[in-house]
């Protein structure tokens, strides 16, 4: 007996993508459930720490000038139809997650309060302390539950479903706690399944990040686009890589060297520590490279801040800075280092979220959306501002959510065969059957990690990246032998963890194709044989299909250009 | 070594024992008390589910009385001295607060200035007694008694209010001096569990299931004795006891000594002097087990 | 530094599905915290050791466990903390909920008791055009209960819960005073209602485990305190509970400090004989033992009582 369960529109992931796509869906009338592999509220959205960004006009702002600043910090290879649709709806949005509960902070006269963030020049940042992402998140599920959405939690997806058209069909799945797979049709899919930090290590991501959407989506036949395009966060502690946010040099932390000297001086004498990511990264790695570091770190400073903002404001990564590297902020610098924190890139999708083209530029995969980091639109181009990553969730949620939901009403319910089941049964069973060898998952995932870090970094370079892109083939022999040595069938993490390299080794190739490909100096991908911005022949997105069997095919799109022409990028 | 001695309202109301037995203990360990007439309950954290800032008023007023003699507060209940810490924690940590509160005091011609120590007898033991007084002072080592201990969350909890970062012994204050009274101390889960006082007008079976339950498993763990530093405590485990029993249909019959109880048969002192007659749950079996009866 | 963890190990597709505990020997370091532990054994020893995680930084609440009969975050934990006695450090799965695998519990229930209190908005009126103007300081104060990330930590201590599954739970009160305190809200005399009813608010039994164990300084039993004071501000109906608070108040306003006979007389209504009734085995053993107190008019106040009493009308002020 086959288990299936049938929806309008299916969202895969519940962190903030996911849940404003389900309730945005919901809203249209459609029938919606969400399959996530973890509950909603340990989604990797809690970790967005400092705001959210929205030129609100009502308070002097210019949704324009947050649009420019968006396509300046993407050096230009962000498509600005894009970026403009998310500046303007952008305060809309923050006033509907208001008015859902979320305790934005507040000025005195009782209006919601800004603080800055890197790459812009006003203060358009709303936030709550330093956990904006966890009190979004938690009130987004509050909606969630008061509309009484279904939530298949801890159900680990395995592939998409297409039927004879090739049209979307669903996803196959199995419970975590039962082992039990089962087919959810759903005339809609949207991967709101988050990004793929842990290809990386160290990363400021959560274990969960493990680009399972992106690489059921790529798998599926929809394009990656912008994969090169990594994000280094300026401050993250050395070792585990744990996030420290941009909240503090918005309020004013400075980062110095060895020397104590604060060295953005050198590198950005304007924007100083609030230039864009990619900037201040670079900055600190010349800084360590060059012997004015101190054991691989510089040091984020905020002592004069005072305790009382630190404590009000900064209250998450005081106790964090405590619990994990022992030192008090109102004391002690605490040194950081760049450390790997976000995918630009990932599944293209037009500006509805649809991952197919209704004009037919390029080849995708009807009735399939993509919200949130696992989404390419592309909006960051090659380097995302801060506080515009928990902007993009909700703006572009819910217009996936909304598009999903009326295409769903168009649509009858794909024919789907019940044999989809039976081939996820046996996939699983397939690795079960494994022999075993001295080889292990972990293993084979630190190397993929390493050699990332290693080859794909804050500096790359052609030998580097070749090296690493051979690395990751012999990874992937490795994984289509490794066994698995716990069979059970009751939460199963290894047979998890085994489903997620393999999603990851997908991921870690398309990232080392994209960054080969790109033969310039761009964004956060910043190449020391090409050391240039190459705007005429590289104005444009790399998209990279997925061929079964084969190796994957390279394609192009140009940067949608609306009204800001590419210029020389100073901060 | 002289106290402001604040007795609480239990140790005068259900269990006067513990009153009695303190008064007997005091002046072997070279005590001097000032007992606290004119001061009010601290509100037990009953009257704070109505008003925390009436309750810390109350406390606030005893504490600026203690100042102005000049002397540490000595607390006999871990409740008392639970809800005083965390009032005085409040008022120290917060110098906005501690001004409105005395505004109020202001008006009775006093003010607190938050120097008051307050000390539960238990840390007052170890901490200003000192180990080598309490050892002169034992005249029977209660070698041979297993003994079970049983905090009361208020002196365990919250361990920010408590002093345990400055004081770490104070985690473990009790067991310590049973031992220096030569105590074979029992460790048992329970130890620092709640004894289901407050429960018990809300929800008298769960209550009384863990009295069953902490009293039964310190005697499965081998206890001879419980002892306990907290008359609320007491009143629940010693004078529910029976009725728990019944209620979970087992036999338990396990005495429950107050702390000064303890210290005082190590004293050699008289049982009857230290109101072992008056605990509910009979006391007699530690008295063969140490050989008085 | 060499480490020993025991660690409860539960299977439940074994033979004989019973918990039992393991010991692993593991070398760690300073900076290791319990979960970095546990993934090493995971990824070096014994690949079905299972546990839940994600974020190692204590902000998405996946690794509740009890961990030397505390709960805590694992991520939290720093080894170097616990080994002070060079005893094993001992790692258990949360208690108060069905343990679905080693360190992984079912919070299936954790999470109806939440959707119980109807934890999210319920605005007073019409949204208006822009945002709710609120104090900074009420919003501030939101941010302390926000805070809370649903790891468990909390209920799984919860020493009420241990003897009542009905009890909702600090939890889901927690997250109910959240919309209680929030001024956008409208429905607080009618959430508190709600919670005015047997396992709800009253049913806390004040032992603060939950303000010792939580990792994120949630105090949900202040909050608890808190909702009991409003209720009562608010004129909820009578409970045993709401009872027994105002006539201690009453009692101390009156007299300095606690007629107990009064208390319980006054807390049970005087029409409830059947509870009192028994009681009464032991107030007899009282009498006989000689230390049934003073009650009523032969109850003493303390010298100075007007003072108290003036204090509790300024108090009022």
């Amino acid at each position: 007996m086959v288990t299936s369960y049938e929806y309008d529109v299916l969202v895969m992931g519940a962190g903030l993508a996911g849940l404003r796509a389900a309730l945005a869906a919901h809203q249209t009338g459609a029938t919606v459930a969400i399959i996530t592999k973890v509950h909603p509220v340990r989604s990797h959205s809690n970790a967005a720490q400092g705001g959210i960004n929205a030129a609100l006009t009502d308070r002097g702002d210019k949704w324009e000038e947050h649009a420019f600043e968006t396509v300046k910090g993407s050096d230009y290879l962000g498509d600005q139809d894009a970026v403009e649709i998310l500046a303007q709806e952008a305060g809309q949005d923050i006033l509907a997650l208001e008015h859902m509960g979320v305790i934005f902070n507040r000025n005195e006269d009782g209006r919601l309060g800004t603080r800055r963030f890197g790459g812009q020049k006003r203060a358009r940042t709303f936030f709550v302390s330093d956990f904006t992402g966890q009190a979004l998140l938690h009130v987004l599920y509050e909606q969630a539950m008061k509309a009484r959405l279904p939530v298949f939690e801890e159900w680990f997806v395995l592939s998409l479903v297409k039927d004879e058209h090739g049209q979307c069909g669903g996803v196959v799945a199995f419970e975590i706690r039962t082992g039990r797979v089962a087919l959810f049709k759903a005339k809609a899919v949207i991967i709101a399944a988050g990004g793929l930090g842990r290809v990386f290590e160290p990363s400021t991501n959560a274990l969960i990040c493990t680009g399972d959407g992106i690489a059921i989506a790529y798998r599926g036949g929809a394009p990656l686009m912008d994969m090169e395009m990594v994000q280094y966060h300026p401050t993250t502690l050395r070792g585990k890589g744990l996030l420290l946010s941009e909240a503090a040099r918005g309020e004013g932390a400075y980062l110095l060297n060895a020397e104590g000297e604060r060295f953005m001086e050198q590198y950005a004498p304007n924007m100083m520590e609030l230039a864009s990511r990619d900037v201040v990264s670079r900055a600190e790695q010349i800084e360590i490279n060059e012997g004015r570091g101190i054991n691989g770190c510089v040091l984020l400073d905020c002592r004069h801040l005072g305790k009382a903002l630190i404590r009000e404001r900064l209250s998450q990564i005081f106790e964090e800075a405590k619990s994990f590297a022992n030192i008090d902020l109102t004391e002690e610098p605490i040194p950081v280092c760049p450390g790997m924190h976000y995918m630009m890139g990932g599944v293209k999708t037009d500006v509805e979220g649809r991952c197919w083209d209704l004009a037919g530029g390029w080849r995708g995969v009807p009735g399939l959306f993509a919200a949130g980091e696992a989404a390419c639109l592309s909006l960051h181009g090659g380097n995302r501002l801060g506080a515009n990553s928990l902007l993009d969730t909700v703006v572009f949620g819910r217009r996936a959510g909304r598009c999903a939901g009326e295409y769903a009403k168009t649509r009858s319910q794909p024919r789907i065969g019940d044999g989809v089941v039976k081939d996820g049964e046996n996939s699983i069973k397939g690795l079960f059957a494994r022999l075993d060898t001295d080889d292990t998952v972990a293993r084979i995932r630190h190397e993929m990690g390493r050699t990332m870090t290693e080859s794909l970094g804050v500096f790359r370079d052609q030998e580097g990246m070749a090296h690493a892109q051979q690395t990751i083939a012999g990874l992937r022999e490795r994984w289509n032998r490794v066994a698995i040595h716990d069979k059970g069938q009751v939460f199963n993490t290894s047979l998890v963890r085994a489903l997620e390299l393999d999603f990851m080794l997908d991921c870690a190739e398309t990232i080392a194709l994209g960054a080969l490909t790109r033969t310039e100096s761009r964004g956060a991908h910043f190449r020391t044989d090409c050391l240039h911005r190459d705007d005429e022949h590289w104005l444009k997105h790399i998209l990279i299909y997925h061929r079964p069997g084969g190796s994957p095919q390279l394609d192009s799109l140009p940067v949608r250009i609306t009204r800001w022409e590419p210029q020389v990028r100073v901060y | 070594m002289k106290y402001a001695f604040f007795p609480g309202c239990v140790s005068r109301g259900g269990c006067p024992e513990l009153y009695q037995s303190v008064k007997q203990v005091y002046p072997r360990l070279g005590i001097d008390l000032e007992e606290m007439t004119t001061v009010s309950c601290t509100g037990a954290g009953v009257l704070q589910e109505k008003d925390l800032r009436l309750g810390d008023i109350l406390n606030a007023h005893t504490m600026a009385l203690a100042e102005q003699q000049g002397l540490p507060i000595m607390t006999i209940c871990s409740t008392c001295q639970g809800v005083m810490s965390q009032a005085n924690h409040r008022l120290a940590t917060d110098p906005g607060y501690l001004d409105d509160i005395n505004r109020v005091l202001a008006e009775e011609g006093l003010t607190y200035h938050g120097t008051t120590t307050v000390k539960h007898f238990v840390w007052i033991l170890l901490e200003d007694v000192g180990e080598q007084k309490i050892r002169q002072s034992v005249k029977r080592p209660l070698t041979g008694l297993r003994a079970a201990p049983f905090y009361g969350c208020y002196l365990q909890r919250p361990s920010a209010a408590l002093g345990f970062e400055e004081q770490p012994a104070r985690a473990k204050s009790l067991e310590t001096v049973m031992a220096l009274l030569g105590a074979e101390v029992v460790d048992f889960p329970g130890k620092t569990r709640c004894c289901g006082m407050p429960l018990i007008t809300i929800n008298e079976p769960g209550s009384l299931q863990m009295v069953a339950h902490h009293t039964s498993d310190a005697k499965e763990h081998g206890a001879d004795v419980m002892v306990t530093p907290c008359p609320l405590c007491h009143l629940n485990l010693d004078g529910l006891q029976t009725k728990a029993a019944k209620h979970d249909r087992r036999e338990i019959d396990l005495p429950i000594l107050h702390l000064p109880q303890l210290l005082g048969l190590a004293m050699g002192l008289e049982p009857r002097a230290l109101g072992l007659n008056r605990n509910l749950v009979s006391t007699k079996s530690v008295l063969e087990k140490l050989g008085v009866a | 530094m060499l480490t020993t963890f025991r660690i409860r190990r539960f299977n439940p597709e074994s033979e004989s599905p019973q918990p039992y505990f393991e010991d692993y020997q593991l070398v760690t370091e300073r900076s290791d915290t319990v979960l970095d532990a546990l993934i090493r054994i995971r990824e070096t020893v014994d690949e079905s050791l299972t546990v839940r995680c994600s974020c190692r930084g204590a902000i998405c609440g996946s690794c509740g466990m009890r961990i030397n009969g505390h709960a805590t975050l694992a991520c939290k934990t720093k080894v170097a903390s616990l080994i002070s006695s060079g005893d094993a450090i001992q790692v258990e799965p949360m208690n108060n909920m069905p343990v679905i695998k080693d360190l992984v519990t079912d919070m299936t229930g954790f999470w109806e008791k939440v959707r119980q209190v109807q934890p999210w908005l319920q605005p007073a009126g019409p949204e208006p055009e822009g945002e709710y103007l609120a104090s900074p300081d009420a919003m501030n104060h939101l941010t302390g209960v926000m805070g809370c990330i649903m790891c468990g930590a909390c209920v799984s201590d919860c020493a009420a819960l241990e003897v009542n599954a009905d009890f909702v739970g600090p939890a889901a009160l927690a997250k109910a005073y959240r919309f209680v305190a929030d001024p956008r809200d409208g429905s607080s005399s009618s959430r508190l209602t709600a919670l005015n009813t047997p396992g709800g608010m009253w049913d806390c039994t004040r032992c603060m485990e939950c303000i010792e164990v939580c990792p994120k300084e949630v105090g949900a039993m202040d909050r608890i305190m808190t909702l009991r004071a409003k209720g009562i501000e608010q004129g909820v109906p009578s409970t045993c509970g709401s009872r027994h608070t105002e006539a201690f108040a009453d009692i101390i306003e009156r007299k300095g400090r606690l007629d107990e006979p009064m208390l319980a007389v006054r807390t049970f209504g005087l029409t409830n004989f059947r509870q009192m009734f028994s009681f009464l085995p032991m107030v007899i053993r009282a009498v006989v033992r000689g230390k049934l107190p003073k009650s009523g008019p032969l109850f003493r106040a303390i010298p100075g009582v007007d003072r108290i009493r003036r204090l509790f009308r300024r108090a009022k002020e």
